[in-house]
């Protein structure tokens, strides 16, 4: 019995010791800055690039989608983050509820660099009053070349398509899904409309749905990667970054010329944040042009946010350009109407 | 002072001292939110997330429409079957393992990949049966099959993967119990004319009865609340209560009716967990005296010879 | 004699073969990760063996070392916590008759059936009724509720086979309360307080469902960490992380084989 005592604080002290060398964080001269951003969204190397420039240390939580963000944020009191990175809807959403701190812009001169479409675009909040745009980007379809033989339609139309049948995913998102379809129908993606609402949801469950083997926002750039699926509906960032670059040629990633559902993701600061100041500083750090190159070049993105950033990228080769994103809408925010979007959604999830 | 205390007192006194924390750990973290959760499927929906502080029905109305139906059938019979097949499996194992003069190392065997992370598990058996993944690549290399067969995102996947997941959930319980079986019962059995098969059917079953129950109830009901596995391995049509739950949470905010749904399966698992408690209950008691064992015995095996008189 | 064939412990028969089947079974995807652990290609197809994965494993993932230590904070902090409580408790239940009583034997059982996304949810809308702030205390909380059954569970097996006369005994040489706890109660049941604490600690750094709604700023734990890496992010780090953890699995598995048989008589 001893010796099983004896193993056993070996074993706790070996825990200790990993746990307290694990511990070994650099210090942080001044102060931190929790930041709540989607998955695979904050390149490391800018994020080391701030630590350095500033002595703030970062600490970085991830999430999946709006509304996680938004589920943990309300359930939280709304206390603990510094910076969120919500898309133009919950945007929209937080600043009704009254949850976001009003932005100091003497603090963040480099919004000057932001382009004017977005001014545009962004009619929740066009002054930048509570809401810093971090990247405007869109949702599209990446079509693995190598593996499809003959012509395809570059529209959404390609989810009908029986050839390639058991080899098409589409997003997991309501908003996203509902919006290619109303779009696809000559619609406005945010239409609150039942008649057209269930037009489109009829299209999918009746021309998609029986192509398709997923409904994925999770994994589908790793199944796309190994050649599961060969066309997904996708964010570009996550089916490129699974593919080497020498591959990149073989992938044919689109936005539908009769447009899509498109994002402005923003930076905001939360009411009651403990680093408001922090937060300033890396705002105004991500606008400026040099760094904001950075971030876009780790992930291949076009330069529609930042007009000043485009001198500075190495990469010139982008998976989409601004102007494909003309006949898309941004996703808005629909208050109680979403409900009809609920019932729809659900018999396209749930029923077979 | 002590001394002054009367007997009665004394006992409550301690009993409160040392299964207070616990129980007052257990309602502050697991009786209220359970209670939260219940009066929660009873309010209106917050637009934006949690409630509005006004009595209705909704969530409960909402629950009957035939999308949720679908996936409440669905949730059924892939946890029937998942769970059936793992007890069907484990019954076999466990007994192998009671029997084996290498118990430690055979437990280290199931208990070191039960041990390792469930996702890396999930990630491993994704790569293992995608088109391109290592059963396709080994029956194409074979020459089985030409172009890879779709395994995985499906129901089919599902099933496997949850019988992966829960299988030691029914190995360990039906080993501990086999494992304290008398085997001499069923050498006499056997001495009395029962066929080998017919000898575990008939005397060894009733015997572990609450290892059965047991491992039934650790099967079925995380099985039932699936969430993970249907997510990553299941195809479009795989959807199961657990992620209906966390949808309304975290997708459609609609916290009354993830609310309800948990509350059906708080009640299933309930039920289950008393009748558990209640087939430990009965073998104890079986157990208690030496002779309800040998009458039992003795009936099993008589009703066995009436059965095969019959024939 | 032809009759003992069921006391006797050789033979090759069909069970054998279907633990044998079962063991391989369960072994395959783990083989499967550690295999595409050494392959320096990315993806499925095999290119030749390298230690790529390992180096950016240890070298260039500070992320994934900073939700490995509050794993670790949280799996002991939890674990002792649930491991004192539910020993205690499983003794003033074994010898004492208390209001209560019952109530705690029964809610005891439950956290340990009650599907996982039930606990996790019922937390979150708990700890945001009561405004707390997720983070680090609530993984704990939860972690401590759903470990707090199988010391509870175990200690209890453990006394059950205990003899309380012994107990009297002490009483009656003159031994406190105190002492009849550190002198005869305690030393019989520390192995089952030591499996329980063991099982604590694997369960807790394997959670992932409960942990996912009641993390909050800061608090990623690994399996939280690896989620994310299998939806997107540079995957064959994770086979790596995978091989390194089955590792660390089969340590404690092999420091605590003693104990095996009490882990597997409490799941």
């Amino acid at each position: 019995m001893k010796r099983f005592v004896k193993v056993f604080w070996v074993f706790l002290v070996c825990i200790l010791v990993l746990s307290s060398t694990a511990c070994k964080r650099k210090s942080s001269e001044n102060g931190k800055l929790y930041l709540y951003n989607w998955t695979y969204y904050t390149p490391d190397n800018l994020v080391a690039k701030f630590e350095e420039e500033t002595g703030i240390d970062v600490i970085i939580d991830n999430f999946a989608s709006n509304e996680e963000m938004f589920a943990k944020v309300m359930a939280g009191g709304n206390k603990g983050y510094d910076i969120l990175f919500p898309s133009s809807d919950y945007t929209q959403i937080m600043i009704k509820l009254g949850l976001l701190a009003e932005l100091d812009h003497e603090k963040l001169p480099n919004l000057s660099h932001i382009a004017p479409l977005i001014r545009e675009k962004a009619t929740y909040d066009p002054h930048f009053s509570y809401a810093v745009p971090y990247f405007m980007g869109s949702s599209g379809i990446a079509v693995n070349t190598e593996r499809v033989e003959g012509a395809y339609e570059r529209s959404w139309a390609i989810f009908s398509d029986p050839r390639f049948a058991g080899r098409m995913s589409l997003l997991d998102d309501m908003r996203e899904v509902m919006g290619a379809a109303l779009k696809h129908l000559g619609f406005e993606g945010n239409t609150t409309d039942e008649e057209e609402l269930t037009m489109a949801a009829e299209l999918i469950n009746k021309s998609w749905k029986p192509n398709i083997v997923k409904f994925d926002s999770e994994s589908f750039g790793k199944a796309f990667s190994r050649g599961e699926f060969v066309v997904v509906h996708a964010y570009p960032e996550n089916v490129f970054a699974e593919l080497p670059s020498e591959n990149w040629p073989s992938i044919d990633f689109f936005i539908p010329a009769e447009g899509g559902m498109m994002y402005i993701d923003n930076m905001v600061i939360p009411v009651g944040a403990d680093n408001i100041e922090n937060a300033h500083t890396f705002i105004n750090f991500i606008h400026n042009p040099e760094n904001y190159a950075l971030f876009l070049d780790a992930f291949g993105f076009p330069p529609t946010t930042n007009t000043g950033a485009a001198q500075y990228m190495k990469n010139t080769d982008f998976f989409f350009s601004v102007e494909d994103l003309a006949h898309s809408d941004n996703i808005q925010d629909l208050g109680p109407d979403l409900e009809i979007y609920n019932q729809l959604w659900q018999t396209v999830r749930y029923e077979h | 002072m002590k001394k002054t205390l009367k007997p009665r007192e004394r006992e409550q006194l301690l009993g409160t001292m040392y299964g207070g924390p616990m129980g007052l750990w257990f309602t502050l973290f697991f009786t209220v939110p359970l209670g939260i959760i219940i009066l929660y499927s009873f309010m209106k929906r917050g637009l934006y997330g949690g409630v509005e502080w006004e009595f209705t029905l909704d969530a409960y109305r909402q629950m009957f429409n035939p999308s949720f139906a679908m996936v409440v059938v669905r949730t059924l019979w892939i946890s029937v079957l998942s769970t059936f097949l793992c007890i069907l499996i484990a019954i076999p194992c466990g007994y192998a393992m009671a029997k084996s003069k290498h118990q430690t190392f055979l437990l280290f065997l199931i208990i070191i990949p039960f041990w390792t992370n469930s996702l890396i598990r999930i990630y491993a058996w994704i790569s293992i049966l995608s088109t391109e993944g290592f059963i396709n690549s080994l029956l194409m290399r074979i020459g089985l099959i030409d172009s890879g067969l779709k395994l995985i995102y499906n129901n089919g996947a599902v099933v496997l993967v949850l019988i992966y997941m829960y299988l030691p959930f029914a190995i360990l319980p039906l080993f501990t119990t086999i494992d304290k079986f008398d085997f001499s019962l069923l050498d006499a059995a056997r001495d009395l004319g029962a066929t080998k098969l017919g000898a575990i059917v008939k005397v060894m079953f009733p015997n572990i009865r609450s290892g059965l129950s047991t491992a039934f109830i650790f099967t079925f009901i995380p099985i039932f609340g699936a969430y993970t596995v249907p997510l990553l391995v299941g195809g479009k049509d795989s959807t199961m209560i657990g992620n209906i739950i966390v949808d309304q949470v975290s997708k459609t905010r609609n916290w009354p009716l993830a609310s309800a749904f948990s509350m059906i399966l708080t009640l299933i698992s309930l039920v289950g967990v008393f009748w558990m408690l209640y087939n430990g209950k009965r073998e104890q008691m079986q157990k208690g005296s030496k002779k309800t064992t040998q009458q039992a015995l003795e009936h099993n095996i008589k009703a066995h010879h009436s059965l095969r008189g019959t024939k | 004699m032809n009759y003992h064939k069921y006391s006797s412990k050789s033979g090759f028969s069909f069970s054998y073969v279907m633990l044998a089947l079962v063991i391989v079974f369960l072994f395959i995807p783990l083989f499967v990760v550690v295999f595409f652990s050494f392959n320096s290609a990315r993806g499925m197809q095999w290119d030749h063996a390298s230690l790529i994965w390992y180096k950016r494993l240890i070298f260039e993932s500070p992320s994934l070392w900073s939700a490995f230590r509050n794993s670790l904070i949280i799996a002991l902090t939890s674990s002792v916590t649930a491991t004192v409580l539910g020993s205690l408790a499983a003794i003033g239940i074994k010898w004492y008759r208390f209001h209560g009583r019952s109530y705690i034997t029964t809610v005891s059982y439950l956290p340990m059936v009650l599907p996982e996304v039930i606990i996790g949810i019922s937390m979150l809308i708990f700890f945001s009724a009561v405004k707390v702030r997720l983070g680090m205390f609530t993984i704990f909380a939860a972690h401590t509720t759903f470990n707090l059954p199988f010391v509870f569970m175990m200690v209890s097996a453990r006394l059950d086979e205990f003899d309380y006369s012994t107990v009297e005994a002490a009483r009656d040489l003159g031994a406190n309360e105190r002492q009849t706890l550190t002198k005869v109660i305690i030393p019989t049941i520390i192995p089952a307080v030591l499996s329980g604490f063991l099982m604590c600690i694997t369960m807790s750094l394997e959670d992932f469902v409960i942990t996912f709604f009641v993390s909050g700023p800061g608090s990623g734990t690994l399996p939280l960490y690896v989620y994310s890496m299998i939806r997107y992010g540079v995957s064959p780090v994770i086979n790596a992380l995978s091989f390194v953890m089955i590792l660390g699995t089969m340590v404690i598995a092999f420091i605590f084989r003693k104990f095996l048989k009490t882990v597997a008589a409490s799941s």
